[in-house]
């Protein structure tokens, strides 16, 4: 066993026995359960306000509309899970890139790692692989839990192709949350004070969650959070171009929320992606920046610090 | 007993001073403040230029109207009432306000905790609910300065990017929004307080209460903002059909059952009582923009009191439940 498989293993049996980390998991499982729901119940409330809306419309001799939902796809139905994904998954990997670093330092145990004829790279190597394999058990949780409530729901239809779009999208929601996983735990490496790590990362989370999406489109707190609402065109105004343009790229909320419109079959018809970078293109380049941030901040670790009151 | 008040109103000031001081020393209310006047000033600066776009617009339709000799009073004018572009600003009070002072609320706890020292300050002559008192006139105090700061931006900013000056009734109106802002971060910061100094190391706490605020902040609010029929089609269902807004209440009076339970998901948020009184108070939502203050408030009574009612019962919640020393001493 190479000495960062070995740090990787002491580390995920750390964090399965940390009561936190399996409480963060059991509730974004519990809303990956619920979302198929959500959609299922949404989308035929909406049917049915619109057979009542053409009754009327036909008694009144006005034109009938096409349903506006009637040709989504059935993948749709699970359109809240990119939300869930990115709120409740990037929040749980950020607890978890900060306690795999945490966790050692209060414990004391930091001097005697030091102490073990590992290389500084197989530390840092160990704790990202931890990490990783954490992040891609949820999404792999997420995965199982969306396929059984796809097959449950009645009326729908799900074939090989969108279940290949499933995964993709899984892929893409295990590298945005993952991104997040690798700041805090490069920031608790840095940053020695008690929970500094999850403090920053959340920071970071907050304005790509919540701020840029108002500097490149308006989109509001509000609506960032819903999976149609934060699909907005961009207003067609110059400072919006601009902001689009130049912060599109960075903005990783939105780019992961076009993404899970295209790959779950609800994004509305010729809505292009923020700036001019795909997003499958973004956050690629993001996950691979962050994962260079952890390795360097984890390799520079001081080994000496330690105890409860580090 | 005529001494013991003096002794323990003293007890409380030195330690919600001694606080204050660490929160000025090592700069966290000054991040703390300018964190959410950035917030607030981005989404009000957006809104406006926003709404000048809807007004060029409307400007452009108008004239091509008139210059085809046609009515223009078919078209619709964009609203200008500027407290109305406050609706990100108060959503960001809902959301960053409350990371804010839940993380205020952890280092209030993790102060004493931190460094082993809560259990002196309890072999002191007090009584240990003098302690949590402090601690929450602290966290009250810092969301009043905050919020203070962040609304008095506002109201100077308002008046520049809209073009139309703030009345005396808009000053009353902030100044009833900044109250319930207060409360609001005051349960939150009380929550984070609790959860720091129960749990088994402040920063589990700060983990649970983050949770709880995904929850109770987001998820809650979101599962009935998504539930919403208007919010499952870009531009609303209803305006999608051009069904008139008589048949939309006949309508939507057959989905009465649904309603109710997306409404009861939303209202058992914190955040919603805080929104939907600041939203009306505001004008934000349309219904109640240019209703005057006292029927606004008479509206939204039960919105107000659940805020107060929800920040007065966490607050007696964290001052009766004890700390217990024992456990302190052996927490790692």
């Amino acid at each position: 066993m190479t000495p960062a498989r070995f740090i990787a293993r002491q580390s995920l049996a750390g964090l399965t026995r940390d009561r936190s980390v399996l409480i963060l998991i059991a509730f974004f499982a519990a809303m990956v359960l619920v979302t198929a729901w959500l959609g299922w119940s949404a989308t035929n409330t909406v049917n049915a306000i619109y057979a009542d809306a053409a009754t009327y419309l036909s008694a009144s001799g006005q034109p009938v509309p096409p349903n506006p939902v009637s040709q989504t796809a059935s993948l749709a139905v699970l359109r809240n899970l990119g939300v869930y994904i990115s709120l409740i998954g990037a929040f749980g990997s950020i607890v978890i890139g900060q306690l795999l670093i945490e966790t050692d330092r209060r414990a004391g145990t930091l001097p005697l790692i030091g102490a073990r004829p590992f290389e500084r790279r197989d530390l840092a190597l160990g704790k990202m692989r931890a990490l990783v394999t954490a992040t891609g058990a949820m999404m792999a949780v997420a995965g199982i839990i969306s396929v059984a409530t796809l097959v449950t729901i009645p009326s729908l239809v799900v074939g090989p192709g969108d279940l290949l779009r499933l995964a993709l999208f899984l892929v893409a929601g295990w590298a945005y949350i993952t991104i997040f996983g690798f700041l805090a735990l490069g920031a608790a490496a840095r940053m020695p004070a008690t929970a500094s790590g999850l403090i920053a990362a959340t920071v970071v989370w907050l304005v790509v969650t919540f701020v840029l999406p108002e500097l490149t489109a308006n989109v509001h707190p509000t609506a960032a959070i819903n999976p149609v609402s934060t699909l907005a065109n961009t207003p067609d105004l110059g400072f919006f171009h601009v902001m689009s343009r130049v912060l599109g790229p960075l903005s990783l909320a939105e780019g992961f929320a076009w993404l899970s419109g295209d790959l779950l079959s609800f994004l509305p018809d010729g809505l292009a992606p923020r700036g001019p970078i795909p997003p499958a293109v973004t956050l690629s380049v993001a996950l691979i920046l962050a994962g260079l941030f952890a390795a360097r901040s984890a390799a520079k670790l001081d080994l000496n610090a330690g105890g409860p009151d580090a | 007993m005529p001494e013991l008040l003096p002794s323990l109103s003293s007890s409380v000031t030195t330690i919600a001073l001694r606080d204050a001081r660490e929160q000025l020393r090592d700069r966290f209310l000054l991040w703390a403040v300018l964190s959410l006047v950035v917030a607030a000033i981005v989404s009000a600066v957006t809104g406006a230029i926003a709404l000048h776009g809807d007004a060029a617009t409307y400007a452009m339709a108008r004239d091509q109207l008139l210059a085809l000799g046609r009515d223009a009073s078919s078209i619709a004018p964009p609203e200008f009432y500027p407290l109305k572009l406050l609706r990100g600003t108060i959503e960001q009070i809902e959301i960053m306000g409350a990371v804010i002072a839940l993380i205020a609320g952890y280092r209030a706890a993790a102060a004493e905790r931190g460094r082993q020292t809560l259990a002196l300050i309890l072999t002191r002559p007090m009584p240990h609910w003098t302690y949590k008192l402090a601690k929450l006139i602290g966290g009250l105090s810092l969301a009043a300065a905050s919020l203070g700061i962040a609304f008095a931006a506002m109201a100077a900013l308002l008046p520049l990017i809209s073009g139309v000056a703030l009345t005396g009734g808009d000053l009353l109106r902030l100044a009833l929004a900044w109250g319930a802002g207060v409360l609001y971060l005051s349960a939150l910061f009380t929550l984070g307080f609790g959860l720091s100094l129960w749990a088994k190391s402040p920063a589990s706490g700060l983990i649970y209460a983050f949770a709880l605020w995904i929850l109770v902040v987001l998820v809650a609010p979101q599962i009935g903002d998504t539930m919403d029929p208007d919010n499952q089609v870009a531009g609303g269902v209803f305006a999608q059909l051009s069904v008139p807004r008589a048949e939309q209440d006949r309508i939507k009076a057959g989905f009465a059952g649904y309603e109710s339970f997306r409404n009861g998901i939303e209202v058992a948020s914190v955040t919603k009582h805080f929104e939907r009184f600041t939203f009306a108070i505001l004008g934000i939502k349309d219904t109640y923009t240019g209703t005057p203050i006292a029927d606004v408030m008479a509206d939204k009574r039960g919105d107000l009191l659940f805020l107060f009612f929800f920040s007065l019962g966490l607050g007696g919640l964290v001052l009766l439940r004890p700390i217990n020393p024992d456990r302190l001493t052996k927490e790692n």
